[in-house]
Parts: structure tokens; sequence; C-alpha cells
């Protein structure tokens, strides 16, 4: 089960660094599936919510436990605490870009997706860290 | 097709966040609350900001700037701001 979850937690991840990336490379262009890629990614923003609270309720807690045991107890109290909450506004920033790609705003979504891009990837790199935490 | 503020809508959303962290490190009542009616503070700041989201979204539809501010520069920095403070926040509650 836990597997499970970390896998699709992880693909999801990576498919909101891939798809953003995608959809600005091709957004001059006018083809005809930005616009339902705009909205997949925009929806697995949300979806990605669902294995990432199962990650963090049921399976972090003992994790956080060996962290704050452990020597690197800030991979918690500032990593995790700014991961678990920078991931509510994901969803948001991804929507955002969708809604500007809907909204004939394709030129004011570009940053919306860079963002979306570096949040995600930065979320990964904290998800990290704050396993190498629990080791420490 | 339906209109829709997502700028206002992440303006709010994103600064409501920010309010919903700092309380609920401040107030462990609020903070019981939360987990007592979502199940963990964590849905229930998710449950709250998409509301928000949401709700602020549609009623703010018609506008597109507060004050002197465009939505979208309003939404991008609001955004910006708010996962600037919420990492400041925890680095600053960890040192204290």
């Amino acid at each position: 089960m836990r597997d499970f979850v970390l896998f699709a937690h992880i693909i999801l991840g990576l498919a909101l660094i891939a798809f953003p990336i995608i959809i600005l490379l091709y957004l001059k262009k006018q083809t005809n599936w930005i616009k339902p890629l705009s909205f997949a990614t925009a929806a697995i923003s949300w979806i990605l919510l669902l294995p990432a609270g199962k990650l963090y309720i049921t399976f972090y807690p003992a994790t956080k436990t060996l962290i704050k045991a452990g020597s690197w107890s800030w991979a918690h109290s500032i990593i995790m605490e700014t991961k678990e909450h920078w991931g509510l506004l994901l969803p948001i920033i991804a929507t955002v870009a969708a809604g500007m790609v809907f909204t004939g705003k394709a030129e004011e979504s570009k940053r919306w997706w860079i963002l979306t891009i570096i949040l995600s990837a930065l979320l990964g790199i904290m998800g990290r860290i704050v396993k190498i935490g629990a080791l420490q | 097709m339906i209109k829709f503020n997502f700028y206002l809508g992440a303006t709010v959303s994103a600064w409501l966040l920010v309010i919903l962290i700092v309380i609920a490190e401040f107030i462990v009542q609020f903070k019981t609350f939360l987990a007592s009616t979502f199940g963990h503070h964590w849905i229930g700041k998710a449950v709250i900001v998409t509301f928000a989201f949401l709700a602020f979204g549609f009623l703010l539809k018609n506008r597109n700037s507060i004050g002197d501010l465009s939505d979208d520069k309003l939404a991008w920095y609001s955004v910006l701001g708010s996962l600037i403070v919420i990492f400041l926040f925890f680095i600053i509650e960890f040192f204290k």
C-alpha cells in the first residue's frame, strides 16, 4: 500500500514538471491539444493531494519521530512543515496557469507554468531532504 | 463559459493559507479544531483554502483589480509572497 501511494506521488509529481515543460514548448504553436493538456495538468495537481495526504497523514508520523530524534530535526521543523503547506498552493498555481490558457491569456500563463515546474521540483527535493533527515 | 477570476481566487487563498498556518501554530485550540472537524489540520487547511479559491474566484469574477493593483500582479506577488512567508515562518519558529 505504502509503495503504491509513494509511486503515485512521485509519478504525478514528475508529471507536474514534464507536462508544463511540454505546454511551454508548444504554447505559441496554437496546437489543439494544449487546452486538454493544461486541463489534465491542473487536474493532476489536485489529484496529487490524495497520495500526498495519505503519505503525510498515515505514513509520515513514524518518519517524523525518527527525524526529530536525530541530528536533522530541522528537516521536519523547517523543510517538511514548509513542504506540506507549499503543496497546498501547487494545485492553485497550476489551475491559474490552466485558467489563463482557457481564457486566451496564453502569454500570461507562462510564468504560472514556470512556477508550477519550479515548485514541483522544489517539493521533490524537499521530500528527498526529509527522507535523508530520517537517517541522520 | 462560466466566469471565474482565477487571479483573485488565488490571491485570497494564498494569504488565507498564511493566516491559517500562523493561527494554527500559535493557538493550539484552533489546530485541534481543524483536526477534529476535518480529521487532520492539514486536510482542514486544504479544504478551507480550496473553498476560498473557488468562492472568491466566483464572487470577484467581475473585478479585474483591487485598488490600483491589477488582479494578475496581485495574484503573482501574493502567491510568491505566501510561499516566502511560509518558509521564513518555519525558519523563525525553529530558531525561536
